[in-house]
């Protein structure tokens, strides 16, 4: 009887670490992809932008205002050229996006802009140093700044 | 004859401690940084406003900081015209305005502030204890100590919801300082502020700034309060 225990509990030993391998290696090469659709993944900025609903923010024109608004609230962080190197820029945990980079800015739709200045960063899966100017800046001040960071990085969203 | 020359000098004396201090003001030319009355609204001022000093600051540490002057904000402001691309002719249609005047880090050796003598300093910390606006009226603030883990969720909300640490110096759980330089320093707040004009500042920033740096919020009663509470706890004595 004893032996019979024992293997039982042996069995259900094995099956266990059984469940944890699998679990494990299912865990390793992510929900349901190869290997090999890992590596040929686009960038996590870029995915994003593919999920977002498409939306198409009104034009705006950047205007002597829109420079000056950017420059009393914007470079703080930002920098007075737009390059991410504002006075607070050291001292924060996550840099804050130099607008020049056309690289990534151009996984960026105008809508993701104008949310992100919004919003904040955190309400659209950004870094929460930068915060919501939705209560400061109308509508219409944050589409035109959305142009201006266009003009900044000479680019378009793809 | 003698009634009259005795009410002349009551009311000599009554004048006398205004006077000290609007010659202080004077003599340091502290109109030129700061704004000492609610009607100069045409000029950016370099330095805090102080048209309100009696209703924000606590008056033990305002005659200390006249004493021994220490950075408030670490980052000045350079009122000029920072780089920026051309202007274009539509541009000059809608043309603005005043420079916004862009920030800088202080340089290591550039004096905080002047500094005054023991009997200056009182004099003057008295008089800008005068200086207030007719404000809203204020709101009722909780005084009651935080525990540490309402304390810990406040900290959170002032970092991560209303991102202040990305301007505003802070102290972070081991006491060490923490956070932007382009807002003034929080790291003495609860010796340097009035609770209640936390609150007020929080609710109507422009009943004191025409123009803030800062984000305006809409944030509700309880956690305008819960950021004076979490404020009123970072003193520089607490700095590890």
């Amino acid at each position: 009887m004893k032996t019979s225990v024992t293997n039982m509990k042996k069995s259900c030993g094995n099956l266990f670490a059984a469940i944890t391998a699998l679990a494990v290696l299912a865990w390793g090469i992510g929900c349901g992809q190869s290997r090999e659709e890992q590596a040929t993944a686009p960038p996590p900025a870029q995915q994003e932008a593919e999920k977002v609903r498409p939306r198409k923010l009104e034009s705006a024109r950047v205007t002597e205002n829109t420079r000056q608004t950017y420059q009393w609230y914007c470079a703080q962080c930002h920098g007075a050229e737009g390059k991410g190197d504002g006075v607070n820029a050291k001292f924060l945990t996550v840099p804050p996006r130099d607008h020049t980079k056309v690289a990534y800015l151009e996984t960026r739709t105008d809508a993701q802009l104008f949310d992100a200045i919004k919003f904040g960063g955190l309400a659209v899966g950004r870094a929460p140093c930068m915060p919501a100017w939705g209560h400061t800046l109308d509508d219409d001040a944050i589409r035109s700044l959305v142009q201006y960071i266009r003009e900044l990085c000479q680019c378009e969203a793809l | 004859m003698k009634t009259s020359t005795f009410f002349i000098l009551i009311g000599f004396l009554l004048l006398a401690p205004s006077s000290s201090t609007a010659e202080i003001l004077r003599d340091k030319d502290c109109g030129s940084c700061h704004r000492l009355s609610v009607a100069e609204t045409e000029k950016n001022f370099a330095a805090p406003d102080l048209h309100f000093a009696g209703d924000k600051f606590q008056p033990a540490w305002l005659k200390q900081f006249l004493k021994n002057p220490a950075v408030i904000r670490p980052a000045v402001t350079v009122i000029d015209t920072p780089p920026r691309p051309p202007v274009t002719v539509a541009d000059a249609n809608t043309a603005v305005v005043t420079a916004a005047g862009f920030l800088r880090e202080r340089s290591g050796n550039s004096p905080p502030h002047p500094s005054f003598s023991e009997q200056d300093a009182s004099a003057l910390a008295d008089g800008l204890m005068g200086l207030k606006i007719s404000a809203p009226p204020r709101e009722s603030t909780v005084a009651a100590p935080l525990s540490k883990r309402q304390r810990a969720k406040i900290k959170y909300k002032f970092e991560r919801t209303f991102s202040c640490i990305s301007c505003h110096q802070s102290l972070n759980l081991a006491g060490k300082v923490r956070g932007g330089i382009s807002g003034p320093s929080l790291v003495n707040a609860g010796n340097r502020l009035r609770a209640d004009w936390i609150v007020s500042w929080l609710k109507t920033p422009e009943a004191y700034a025409a123009k803030s740096r800062m984000p305006r919020y809409e944030m509700d009663s309880v956690t305008r309060n819960q950021f004076s509470q979490f404020l009123m706890t970072l003193k520089k004595e607490n700095v590890k």
